[in-house]
């Protein structure tokens, strides 16, 4: 216990807290590197997927758990990713390792754009703002000849030092990569002064304001942050996708997102990990559960998928009842358990 | 070495020392061993072309995925298109099956939209391992899943089809229905048939689906030398109509065509009640069903349709005594029920196991597509016959035209089957 007690601020804020956090990476490292081994295409895809929703959750969670600030919008600038690494790469033949920062810097500019009304809006009329936004967004992916409307567009292939990616295996491990970068990336962010000043606006911004911190420079960049990681993780729905249309990134998609940061833990880098993990994993799930029961029981099989909206929100509701901090306060009384055991605090 | 040019006899040469020899009989070894290589690896080669597996099709059962949606938007439709496909997949089934295979169906739920249908898709592929998708509702859906299928080698067909899946078309894509663009084709052509001068307008959902019809109209009221005098967009999920029924008015339309969904459809005609307009109007396949007629009562009366799939009333006893066999009889007889959803479902089956017939026993993708090609179904007037070609991969651009009477509470062919003239 004695070890756990950290002496310095660089202790405190090191990215890694002990060996043991070091190691346990290692051996997610390892098993993540091993997955493909064991799995058959269509569980690699529902990863694949889950690796995509953490990077959008990341940038969501920056935006709205650590500064504060809500967005219905998020969607839009995903598909704002996808669509330019789409028009880049097939109309310009750019390679997909130029599109990708391009599309976070293209959804990043358009971000800080919708950052400024940001600056005089808050809570509910903030969420209407994006809202519009989305819906612009979406009227012009229908209405303009280049993005060629509901018929879609297609992503190149992508090709990295000759090599091809097309299986759910080699997107697999390139998702996957993405997705570490992302974590690391969020980690170090909330780590800077840039990360304590987001904080500081979202718990009082007056506050913040009185102690130097430039509010509206800092809102505009985690729209801008927030809006680069949606940007990517477009991207590379895209290019996994290889094909996208508009409906693709309706406004329900950034409701999940919400729901993501909200189950997964607001204002947590893990949270953002495990609420998308358990959002897009939840439907596969279902799936699995009619699978084993369309044998032997038929009808509840049925039932289930009648009411799988139902069980979607119930698990959400359930969730949100029995630990309200989300899955990461979940893991921390875990942790905290486990750390005092056998006394109980 | 012995066996060259000029050399002739294979009989041992007295002078030949026994190093030539011990080389003869090693070269002779040699080759009778790589005789024995070549023949075995062969026949490994041809056991593994004769036993190469392909996804979805063993030597009793074939795969087919069935995507409905069954929990988004258009979820109504879900159970109707179901029991079309599971219907005639068991009749199928009690007759033998295909080629000594039965038909396994797996009905999924796609929820319509792209990112739903593209994770029922993956499901269906990946994880169920299917051999082709005999059904997949919604045009956005079709075309986010459409690189899957291609990877897969799956053939689709997609429902609520627009021209662009046919046109110019994809290998794995076949649509043995008749798309917007030439239902409104024949909507048009029906009402310049009736009034060469007619004014016509049209009021259609600012999508895919609706602009598919536009274009459809469009194209062929040039044709008939004529033109769309109005044009009225709403968006997606707009139930209120009264300002595209103003603009309507205001053009002074003597048709409105409408490419719009039922609700849309119950607004405009209480619109028009209240306008006192007698304007007349003819929509889509998607509203030509019973459920009309609870939904704005006697104002359906003299409503047109364009659909391909015939009323219950005209579908033959043959098809119907199948129902009574395989489904839920008295549920389908029900003035209320969708019968159009029912037999559309059932004419995708038909033509997806046509092609599988059709392909015969060694049944791959690439066989199937041939076996599609090729077909030339007579689908009894439960809708026009379905043939693919090559170069075509729409069944049939024909349809009839349907009038709504409100007091019986059932739909009339107004015009038989027809192609339309202009070019599809």
């Amino acid at each position: 216990m004695g070890r756990s007690f950290k002496v310095s601020y660089e202790k405190d804020m090191a990215l890694f807290q002990n060996n043991w956090v070091r190691a346990w990476l290692v051996v997610l490292i390892v098993a993540m590197m091993a997955c493909p081994l064991f799995l058959n295409r269509y569980q690699l895809s529902v990863l694949n997927q889950m690796g995509i929703a953490v990077i959008g959750a990341l940038g969501l969670n920056l935006l709205i758990g650590y500064t504060g600030q809500i967005s219905l919008g998020h969607a839009a600038f995903m598909a704002i990713g996808a669509y330019t690494s789409a028009l880049l790469t097939t109309k310009m033949g750019l390679s997909f390792l130029v599109s990708l920062p391009l599309s976070g810097l293209m959804a990043a500019t358009l971000g800080l754009v919708v950052g400024v009304p940001s600056l005089r809006l808050k809570g509910l009329y903030l969420a209407l703002g994006t809202l519009a936004f989305s819906f612009i967004v979406e009227y012009v992916l229908f209405h303009w000849d280049l993005t060629q409307g509901d018929r879609g567009l297609g992503a190149a292939p992508i090709r990295i030092a000759g090599l091809a990616i097309k299986t759910e295996k080699e997107f697999f491990y390139l998702i996957m990569s993405c997705a570490a970068l992302a974590v690391l990336c969020a980690k170090n962010i909330v780590r800077t002064k840039i990360g304590r000043s987001f904080i500081a606006i979202r718990d009082r911004d007056i506050a913040a304001e009185a102690m130097g911190i430039p509010i509206a420079k800092y809102k505009v960049m985690a729209f801008a942050l927030s809006s680069f990681y949606a940007g990517v993780a477009g991207c590379v729905a895209a290019h996994y996708q290889k094909w996208i249309v508009p409906g693709s990134f309706d406004v329900s998609v950034s409701i999940s997102y919400i729901a993501m940061i909200v189950i997964g833990g607001l204002g947590t880098i893990l949270g953002s990990v495990l609420g998308a993990i358990l959002i897009t994993g939840i439907s596969p799930g279902i799936l699995y559960v009619v699978d084993i029961l369309k044998g032997s029981y038929p009808a509840l099989g049925k039932l289930i998928v009648d009411f799988r909206l139902a069980i979607f929100g119930l698990v959400i509701v359930l969730t949100l009842l029995f630990e309200p901090r989300g899955l990461f306060g979940l893991y921390r009384r875990c942790k905290v358990y486990w750390k005092t055991w056998p006394f109980r605090y | 070495m012995g066996e060259g040019p000029g050399m002739g006899s294979r009989a041992p040469v007295p002078h030949q020392d026994k190093q030539t020899r011990k080389g003869g009989r090693s070269m002779k070894s040699t080759r009778i061993l790589a005789v024995v290589v070549t023949a075995v690896a062969l026949c490994l080669m041809g056991a593994g072309a004769w036993g190469k597996e392909v996804r979805g099709v063993s030597d009793t059962e074939v795969k087919l995925g069935f995507m409905v949606d069954f929990t988004g938007p258009g979820k109504y439709s879900g159970p109707p298109l179901a029991m079309g496909g599971e219907i005639y997949t068991k009749y199928i089934n009690d007759q033998g099956g295909i080629n000594g295979r039965k038909i396994k169906l797996l009905v999924e739920d796609n929820g319509i939209l792209p990112n739903t249908t593209m994770e029922a898709a993956k499901k269906l592929i990946l994880k169920d391992e299917i051999f082709a998708i005999a059904f997949n509702l919604g045009s956005s859906g079709s075309t986010a899943i459409l690189p899957l299928c291609e990877e897969n080698q799956v053939v689709m067909m997609p429902h609520g089809a627009n021209k662009r899946f046919y046109d110019p078309g994809n290998k794995w894509v076949f649509v043995p229905y008749s798309t917007q663009y030439n239902m409104a084709a024949v909507a048009v052509e029906y009402v310049l048939s009736k009034n060469p001068q007619a004014k016509i307008g049209i009021i259609y959902q600012d999508d895919d689906f609706g602009i598919d019809g536009l274009e459809g109209a469009r194209n062929a009221a040039k044709f008939m030398k004529s033109s769309i005098v109005k044009e009225a967009p709403y968006k997606i999920g707009t139930v209120d109509m009264s300002p595209q029924m103003a603009l309507m008015k205001e053009a002074n339309v003597d048709w409105i065509l409408l490419w719009a969904y039922l609700p849309q459809i119950g607004s405009i005609l209480k619109e028009k009640q209240k306008m006192g307009w007698d304007v007349k109007l003819i929509g889509n396949n998607t509203t030509a069903y019973p459920t009309l007629f609870p939904l704005v009562g006697d104002l359906a009366e003299g409503y047109l349709a364009v659909t391909p799939v015939a009323p219950w009333e005209n579908i033959a006893d043959k098809y119907k005594q199948i129902i009574k066999k395989y489904g839920d009889f008295d549920k389908v007889n029900d003035p209320n029920f969708p019968t159009g959803l029912l037999f559309g479902a059932w004419a995708y089956c038909a033509a997806m196991i046509e092609g599988i017939k059709n392909a015969g026993r060694d049944l791959t993708p690439e066989t199937l597509i041939k076996g599609l090609e090729s077909m030339n179904l007579d689908m009894g007037g439960i809708c026009p016959n379905i043939s693919f070609t090559p170069k075509r991969h729409c069944g049939y651009f024909s349809s009839m035209v349907l009038e709504a009477k409100a007091k019986e509470k059932k739909w009339v062919i107004v015009q038989p089957i027809m192609e339309p003239k202009s070019p599809q």
